[in-house]
């Protein structure tokens, strides 16, 4: 065991990692683990696992170094049983506070015992805590730890009839462990002795013992009536509501304001018909975008655990820039083996030998800025069948993680997004600049993204374009995302637009601008190519994988 | 089984340049499924096999098994990056007359017909690989090209690569065009029941301690993609096992054999080592 190695508490979030690890391997599931602040100084704080979320205390009180670790393992091996092998929760009914208490830690008894067959060195975290002696005051506390301790530690000897009594139930039902409802039956047939023993109960203050163990508030379903006067319930569930909707976050609705946009520029539009730019054609509007909650760009995160964490390697692997050997240099630190034999052997053949026989490593870096623009017409509303969400929800994932590996990468990056409501009102969202941080702010606005009206490619096209060939970059990358062919209310023809967009990206390359588009079109082929070129443009047939194809071509793009 | 007399025959007809790459003792194999039968079958008509499969799972040991139950001799290339077309079909030395051409292992399996086996492929570089290309199709061919030499493949030479899918997919990754030419046998870790019959044989350990070790590396390969990016490989356990069978305690066998090389994280180090203690 480790040494205790600093004498000071043991913050949740410096063990957060080790523990989710270690949950993930013990079970291979991988519950969202989050920190409980401390209350009132004297109120012990217990783990808690109710809706969803598993919370365990910020740091545990008198406990310090390596064995507030062994304490956060041991609770959240507990809390991971119960998940394991737990079944739907209890219904309160017409039990008794006492009863529920018995209940819970039969349950709580239960599930160790399942765990430890499969893993028995879990004793070792757990056994520690178990101090209970078969001394001292009869209180309902003391014997429900004495009770506690007799179901889990076969060495413990306790006289007391009603701790005998409770043990021998438990482990006559040996059998039948699988079935959670012997917790409830041998719970409050203790529950019901307890009483008649006439040993006082204080249900306010009572605390769960020993202190690795959970307040069994996940256990419980105490019905809509009950919720409303309970205190204990009822700040689980406000602690669900702030968690849910993440404080921090303003989650304001879409608000009217942002409904005004600016103009900031008329764009030329290419009319292939007569041959010639119609000029100023196009207004180009920028609205504010609007905000959603920074915490649904974090869970999109937190879904794809696999998926992030290829995306760091990678970005481990591209940032460090492997070094490129070039061979055949004029000068360089070694010689270059097979330049030199062919050197050789021109020279004997009376022939001129070439002198470039060194080779040297050299390490390349990255300089590139990228916009992503996002396609969000009313299309993007579209449920995507086998996904079961729009369009627009798998392009927000795919930016998100995209956003994610560029800021590992620290390339400068814009995300921005465009639909259109005829040429007078091209739409045009701002969702994080090149120079701006990705902050909340920028997580608030991708978060925010609504899908409406139309998609007129070019004039999008050529501000983006205008805002990214103002970097001073080597190499500049327009990443395009869209999911239909570039249409409008006011455009009947449909070769029209499409014409257009292609003349945009024409002009974008005289920029030394790399424009890519990804469609999710199954039959977009003939346009988008027809747009942005052969090789520019990359079908995403199951569009549901986007959020994954996304980040990985872009270190294809820029590798 | 091929007879020892037989044996001996094939190998007096191989030429001896190739005589050291025939393997003269059985290589363990514990079959997993019809892979045997499979590349039997593959070998008989010379097709380019890929074996795919993570690190340490038994595809090495596969192929040299292969070689020996086939009665070939195998050439083994370990690829790295920085691997030219030279380092696999040879290229010219200098001696004191002029220059003298020394084949490549490639060429050395494709003139007098070995098996060639290019550990982890995609290690190389594309345009490296691109010279197999002529091998692989129904030509099977070599062009020397610094050499102006066309080598015809001997009737008994196979080409068998291996190939790791999950292994940085993105940044490297076979060309569409090299991967379209080979047959594949998909290999994983075996079951766990199998899994420690390999172990138990290889580290000469009993089966109930195999079997803790294969419950472990159970945990390792739960943190596939959190944290780690591939779980102990059947190699590791073996090596674990080894130690444990020359006196090491469990928890200090699995520390060096497995829970310190596998990762640097120190959060991943601690879920594992605390995951190891609950096994026993």
């Amino acid at each position: 065991m480790s040494v205790p190695s600093r004498l000071d508490a043991v913050a949740f979030a410096t063990v957060e990692r080790r523990l989710k690890a270690f949950v993930i391997a013990l079970w291979r599931r991988s519950p969202p683990l989050r920190a409980r602040p401390h209350g009132a100084p004297d109120q012990p704080l217990r783990a808690n696992f109710d809706g969803g979320l598993v919370r365990l205390p910020e740091s545990f009180r008198g406990y310090s170094g390596g064995a507030a670790i062994e304490l956060f393992f041991a609770t959240v091996a507990h809390v991971a049983a119960h998940l394991q092998f737990g079944s739907s929760r209890f219904a309160v009914g017409g039990l008794k506070p006492l009863q529920v208490a018995l209940v819970s830690l039969v349950e709580d008894a239960r599930v160790e015992q399942l765990a430890l067959q499969v893993y028995p060195g879990l004793r070792r975290y757990w056994l520690p805590h178990h101090v209970a002696t078969a001394t001292g005051a009869v209180t309902a506390p003391a014997l429900l730890a004495r009770l506690a301790r007799a179901l889990i530690d076969p060495d413990y000897r306790d006289d007391n009839g009603w701790v005998s009594k409770g043990r021998t139930m438990f482990f006559a039902e040996r059998e039948r462990w699988h079935d959670a409802s012997i917790s409830r039956t041998i719970g409050s047939l203790l529950g019901n002795d307890l009483g008649q023993m006439r040993v006082q109960f204080n249900a306010k203050s009572y605390v769960v013992e020993p202190v690795y163990r959970d307040d069994n508030m996940g256990l419980w379903d105490f019905g809509e009536a009950a919720a409303a006067d309970d205190g204990t319930v009822l700040e689980a569930v406000r602690l669900n509501q702030t968690e849910g909707g993440a404080s921090a976050d303003r989650a304001a609705p879409v608000r009217a304001e942002a409904e005004v946009g600016v103009p900031v520029a008329r764009y030329p539009e290419w009319d292939f018909l007569i041959g010639r730019d119609r000029a100023e054609w196009t207004t180009l509007v920028e609205y504010g975008a609007s905000e959603g909650p920074a915490s649904r760009i974090d869970a999109i995160l937190e879904r794809h655990p696999v998926l992030v964490h290829r995306i760091t390697t990678l970005i481990r692997s591209a940032k460090v820039s492997r070094p490129l050997r070039l061979r055949r240099q004029p000068e360089g630190d070694r010689l270059d083996l097979e330049a030199c034999i062919s050197a050789t052997m021109d020279h004997r053949a009376g022939h001129t030998p070439d002198f470039k026989v060194y080779a040297k490593l050299e390490r390349r870096y990255r300089d590139l800025a990228v916009l992503l623009l996002l396609d969000v017409s009313q299309s993007t509303n579209d449920i995507v069948r086998g996904a079961g969400s729009s369009v627009l929800e798998l392009e927000r994932e795919a930016a998100a993680l995209l956003a994610h590996a560029m800021a590992g990468l620290g390339d400068p990056f814009a995300i921005h997004a465009f639909c259109s409501d005829t040429r007078a009102d091209v739409r045009y969202f701002r969702v994080k600049d090149f120079g701006a941080p990705y902050d909340a702010a920028a997580r608030r606005h991708l978060a925010g993204l609504t899908g409406r009206y139309s998609t007129r490619m070019g004039a999008a096209l050529r501000h983006a374009g205008r805002e990214l060939a103002a970097q001073r970059s080597h190499r500049r990358l327009l990443l395009m995302v869209s999911d239909g062919e570039p249409s409008d209310v006011d455009v009947a023809d449909r070769r029209y637009l499409v014409e257009d967009a292609r003349h945009a990206i024409l002009a974008m390359a005289h920029f030394g601008i790399d424009v890519f588009c990804v469609g999710l079109d199954a039959d977009g082929d003939s346009y988008l190519t027809r747009i942005f070129g052969r090789r520019n443009v990359l079908q995403v047939d199951r569009v549901e994988r986007l959020p994954e194809k996304l980040p990985m071509l872009y270190f294809r793009l820029t590798g | 089984m091929p007879a020892p007399s037989r044996n001996a025959a094939k190998r007096e007809q191989c030429t001896m340049d190739l005589r050291d790459y025939f393997i003269d003792q059985e290589p363990y194999y514990r079959p997993l499924a019809d892979e045997i039968a499979l590349f039997e079958a593959a070998y008989a008509n010379r097709m380019p096999i890929m074996l795919k499969g993570p690190t340490g799972c038994g595809k090495t040991r596969f192929v040299e098994h292969m070689a020996w139950r086939l009665n070939r001799p195998i050439v083994t290339v370990a690829c790295h990056e920085d691997m030219t077309a030279a380092d696999l079909v040879g290229r010219y030395l200098l001696d004191p007359q002029g220059t003298v051409w020394h084949d490549g292992p490639l060429t050395l399996a494709v003139r007098h017909g070995a098996i060639c086996y290019l550990d982890e492929i995609v290690e190389a570089r594309q345009d490296t690989t691109v010279v197999i290309h002529p091998l692989t199709d129904d030509r099977r061919i070599l062009p020397l090209e610094k050499k102006g030499e066309l080598v015809h493949a001997h009737s008994d030479f196979q080409l068998v690569i291996s190939y790791n899918p999950g292994y940085q997919s993105v940044l490297k990754d076979l060309k569409e065009s090299t991967k379209q030419r080979f047959g594949a046998i998909d290999f994983r870790y075996p079951a766990p029941a199998v899994e420690a019959e390999i172990i138990a044989h290889e580290a000469s350990i009993d089966r109930p301690l195999a079997q803790r070790l294969v419950a472990i590396a159970e945990h390792s390969r739960n943190l596939r993609g959190h944290g780690l990016d591939e779980g102990a490989s059947t190699r590791m356990l073996i090596q674990a096992g080894r130690l444990m069978a020359r006196g090491i305690p469990l928890e200090a066998a699995c520390q060096v054999a497995l829970v310190l090389p596998i990762t640097d994280d120190e959060d991943i180090r601690g879920a594992l080592t605390a995951a190891i203690a609950c096994c026993s």
